[in-house]
């Protein structure tokens, strides 16, 4: 029997240890915050990398479990760190001999950035006990020392383009990222696919680069600062330099028309890469959007339009064109632009409410795209991880010789469609959450926005993402069905075996945290809004209506689990061939290909995807004998044919002309730098 | 009506009101082609046989296909609770318009997976043509309530439904509007007439029972109820939206709200009944167009309560 004196020493012990752990964790972050723990941090990140780098950097045969160890606990470890000074500022500034040029490197941290980072860490966290039984299986194709640097030095540069107050430690660090990224897509460069992806990449790179250049000098001269803090969007003069900007941010991200290094660049990096790539380094490009012109509140409408139409067409032309690829990884890939498309669509959403001070819409879009920022992070990062253990265990990933996986990699295939369910947002998965607020926000903006055309452009919006929801099932129904139901299609596939443990391990943790971050929106909603009005833009309007996902949750489960036992537990099962009308038993080549299944989906859309399917049945009586059938189909990317490979040629030709200026001879170059100096001069002079 | 009268009355409707549904359409088209037909609670009579079976299922199967029948089961049973399609229906949490319409999709992609898992290629290509109806038919589902959702200012289907003592025109032809299309795209949704005919010999050419074909026993029986489940959410959706046009429908009885509610649903059964023996089958490329009339139902709901707005 409880009496009441041990109550209250229950109750005691509870208080005692409720303050003790309290004040435990208070001290703690009293200590964090006091340490120089910028200066620790990243000289002890270089230091990491260079001892990687001298100790390792030339073993081919690396074993990957150090370096795996060394990046997962400094993930965990910056994920505490994170935490812990949840709510502050922090501030660092470099000291002199350590300087950009003639400027110091600035960084911050606040809330919106932690909460990217978080993610960053999260993800990096998992790929990395994902990768050495990854690593194994690629060994002889990559060189695991520099594959081991180049990942640390991704993961740091995305830290440091996160965490950075201004443009210039901004650009050095987007440059190392995107660098880093290029090497690490190039890392199995033996194949002349890779070479050319990179050279793809590297190219989109560049271009991006160039355009931010643009925009962030022109800003400069505008504001006479280079700290992000200070750059206001508001101005006419300033609607330019943010297109350059944009288009920076657009490239980067991948938006139709500037997609076309995503489909290029996943494929041909290894798993890990693609999801670290896919998981975050696209959403670096939203977060640059929200830092730089959502928080410096851009007012031009028809830029804002713009993107928003943008967005919407790539969403569309992504989830349609990975319903054609049977590379497993291009359809991630292309299923990348869709979610990306989504993410933007519901900036330009909540900059556009904003304009016409609807304040309610903007602060649920904005929610709504951070929150799908997360989502699809840990969903396509998941997905990436499963493809890749499938890769490295059948071999292959072309969705036409494989099949019949669910038998040998049962736990990967669990995995893999968890992630699938979450990514067509399927509720309570947490895909369904961060849609479900952008579906609501655009709701919202018909019932109270003022000008009918914005309301028709809304209710448009809402049926466009309904048709790509169903698309993006028939996607992902089509790669787990063909991938892991039904017979092998090759014997890579029936020759499988499952993924070791630290590959499963990965994919678990992702899986989990999928479904607890479905589980509820309110929570989420109110820890996102928080965290951006700490930052400067107020986010104070909560959800008036909520979703009951935990109560279906428990229900789909509870009922689930109900009627299997009453019904299906306790019933006679006997097993036996599939149905073959009698004509003996079914070879895999009876089943469906990807392309078969994709075919009448395809048809609908042939102007689009420039399809076309050619059948010949050839032979004496055709009809009932046929000696040779083919079945071709032939599908083209008309952005790519059409306008990037003739502008690609028009500057080829204007390069090769400028390319006489270089003759090679010392005296012409003299020439040159004599002629460049008068220039100068004489412009010196004029101003 | 008391909470437990509620519930009672409830698990009444969602287990007999969907087999008396399906009994009246076979009892309608036996009747046109001059037969008695089966007695309407054959249905149940069916399902119960097959419940006695036993199951077999092919050797390729994972345990996707098994799971399918119950998980599907468990997603319907939950949409019958959430979504007012009886207005005797007991307490239930708010229906979102989008959750409950991506809970549909919960259920369609499972029955695509179990119509994948067992290497068929009667399963994998029918699955493929219920891809791409979805695909066709979910903007227009979806369109409707957003539709009586605008009108009403909320995306809870709880509110949208609530009865409201005045009616006027203008929202007597939004309700009809959407309920139209809520009929016409519960066909394309639940493969019936003009999209598929569920009763050919023909499993190349069906959409909803070539999925199905590997089923048997008790999982075929838990799948044939889950789907006439649906068919009733739909039917009496489409006419919960009908009887809203009405103009004094708020001002009539409980009971006799209740009457017309179910009388609506078998009305609905009759009228596919009709559709089932006096149309042919579309052929796959016409497919669109159909939906695409549905669309404009849609379209038309969505721009009266736009306008209705508007212009106050």
């Amino acid at each position: 029997m409880l009496n009441n004196s041990t109550i209250c020493a229950i109750a005691k012990l509870c208080k005692y240890c409720y303050d003790n752990t309290r004040e435990t964790f208070l001290q703690a972050r009293e200590l964090l915050l006091e340490l120089p723990n910028f200066e620790i941090s990243i000289i002890g990140a270089l230091a990491g990398l260079l001892s990687v780098a001298i100790l390792w950097g030339n073993q081919k045969q690396l074993k990957s479990g150090i370096p795996a160890a060394l990046s997962c606990l400094s993930a965990v470890a910056a994920i505490a760190f994170l935490t812990v000074t949840w709510g502050k500022e922090l501030d660092w500034q470099s000291r002199s001999p350590f300087l950009l040029g003639v400027f110091p490197a600035t960084f911050k941290i606040d809330d919106l950035g932690r909460l990217y980072l978080i993610l960053l860490s999260t993800i990096v966290s998992t790929v990395s006990i994902f990768s050495p039984g990854y690593i194994n299986h690629l060994s002889g194709k990559i060189h695991a020392g520099q594959y081991w640097i180049c990942f640390l030095l991704f993961t740091f540069s995305m830290f440091a383009v996160v965490s950075s107050a201004d443009a210039i430690t901004f650009l050095v660090a987007w440059e190392l990222m995107s660098l880093a990224s290029v090497a690490l897509v190039a890392a199995d460069h033996s194949h002349q696919a890779v070479q050319k992806s990179a050279f793809i990449y590297l190219g989109a790179t560049r271009v991006a680069s160039a355009f931010l250049c643009g925009g962030f000098l022109w800003m400069h001269a505008l504001s006479q600062s280079w700290s992000f803090s200070d750059w206001v969007f508001t101005a006419e003069s300033s609607y330019f330099p943010a297109l350059l900007i944009l288009l920076g941010v657009c490239i980067k991200a991948g938006i139709w028309p500037f997609h076309i290094w995503l489909p290029y660049a996943h494929p041909a990096a290894p798993a890990t890469v693609s999801a670290i790539m896919s998981g975050f380094m696209i959403k670096v490009a939203v977060y640059a959007f929200i830092r730089i012109l959502v928080l410096g509140s851009l007012n031009c409408f028809w830029l804002i339009a713009i993107v928003f139409a943008l967005a919407a067409v790539s969403a569309f032309w992504g989830v349609l064109f990975a319903l054609v690829q049977n590379d497993l990884k291009k359809l991630l890939a292309y299923s990348s632009i869709e979610n990306i498309g989504l993410i933007f669509m519901a900036i330009a959403l909540s900059l556009i409410a904003r304009l016409h001070g609807l304040s309610e819409v903007a602060d649920i879009a904005i929610v709504a795209a951070i929150f799908h920022s997360w989502n699809h992070g840990l969903i396509k990062s998941l997905l990436f991880l499963s493809v890749g253990s499938v890769d490295a265990h059948a071999h292959t990933r072309d969705l036409r010789d494989l099949g019949g996986l669910a038998k040998c990699m049962p736990w990967t295939m669990t995995f893999f469609f968890a992630g699938s369910f979450a990514i067509c947002s399927i509720p309570p998965l947490n895909g369904f959450s961060s849609k479900w607020l952008l579906y609501q926000s655009l709701f919202q903006n018909v019932i109270q926005c003022s000008s009918v055309i914005e309301k028709g452009v809304s209710l448009a919006a809402i049926c466009l993402l309904s048709a790509i929801g169903a698309l993006a099932v028939a996607v992902f129904v089509k790669a787990m069905g063909v991938a892991f139901l039904g017979l092998a299609r090759s014997s890579l596939a029936s020759h499988a075996k499952e993924a070791d443990f630290g590959m499963l391990a990965g994919q678990a943790i992702l899986t989990t945290l999928c479904v607890a971050l479905g589980a509820n929106t309110d929570i989420v909603f109110r820890l996102i809004s928080n965290s951006i009005s700490s930052c400067g833009l107020k986010v104070d309007h909560v959800l008036s209506n909520s979703l009951p996902s935990e109560l279906v949750a428990i229900l789909l489960v509870g009922l689930s689990a109900f009627i299997y036992l009453v019904a299906l537990k306790t019933s006679k099962v006997r097993t036996y061939k599939t149905w073959d009308c009698g004509f003996g038993s079914l070879s895999p080549k009876a089943q469906v290909t990807s392309d078969s299944f994709a075919q009448p989906l395809a048809r609908i859309f042939r102007p689009f995807l420039r399809y076309e399917n050619v059948s010949m049945i050839e032979g004496q009586d055709r009809r009932h004998f046929p000696e040779k059938v083919t079945v071709e189909t032939r599908m083209a990317s008309i952005l790519e044919k059409r306008i990037y490979l003739p502008g690609l040629a028009v500057i080829a030709g204007l390069a090769k002309w400028l390319a006489r200026l270089q003759a090679g001879s010392i005296h012409l170059y003299l020439v040159y730098v004599c002629v460049t100096l008068c220039l100068l001069l004489l412009v010196g002079m004029a101003l | 009506m008391t909470e437990l009268f509620r519930w009672l009355s409830f698990i009444v409707c969602v287990i007999f009101l969907p087999l008396l549904t399906i009994g009246t359409i076979r009892k309608t088209k036996a009747r046109l082609q001059n037969r008695i037909g089966p007695p309407l609670l054959q249905p149940l009579f069916d399902l119960t046989k097959l419940y006695r079976k036993g199951e077999t299922i092919s050797d390729t199967m994972s345990g996707v296909f098994r799971l399918t029948s119950v998980t599907v089961m468990a997603d319907v049973m939950i949409l019958a609770w959430l979504i007012p399609w009886l207005c005797f229906k007991p307490w239930a949490p708010e229906a979102d318009i989008f959750m409950v319409i991506y809970l549909f999709a919960f259920a369609r992609m499972f029955t695509l997976l179990a119509a994948l898992d067992a290497g068929s290629a009667f399963g994998a290509f029918s699955a493929s043509r219920e891809a791409t109806l979805s695909l066709l038919v979910e903007p227009a589902i979806l369109l409707a309530l957003v539709a009586l959702g605008v009108f009403s200012q909320s995306s809870d289907l709880r509110v949208i439904f609530s009865l409201s003592p005045h009616q006027t025109f203008v929202s007597s032809g939004i309700w009809i509007a959407s309920g139209m299309a809520i009929v016409f795209s519960s066909l394309v949704e639940l493969s019936r007439m003009p999209v598929d005919d569920p009763t050919t010999h023909l499993e190349l050419t069906m959409v909803h029972e070539a999925m199905i074909l590997e089923a048997s026993g008790r999982n075929l029986a838990l799948i044939e109820f889950a789907q006439s489940l649906k068919m009733s959410i739909f039917f009496g959706l489409a006419t919960q939206c009908f009887l809203r046009a009405l103009p004094e429908f708020s001002l009539i009885g409980t009971y006799f709200q209740a009457a017309l509610n179910i009388g609506g649903i078998f009305i609905l059964a009759i009228f596919v009944g009709l559709l089932e023996s006096l149309t042919v089958k579309l052929q796959w490329r016409k497919v669109p167009e159909f939906v695409a009339y549905i669309l404009s139902m849609s379209l038309m709901a969505a721009l009266i309560a736009v306008g209705s707005r508007v212009i106050k």
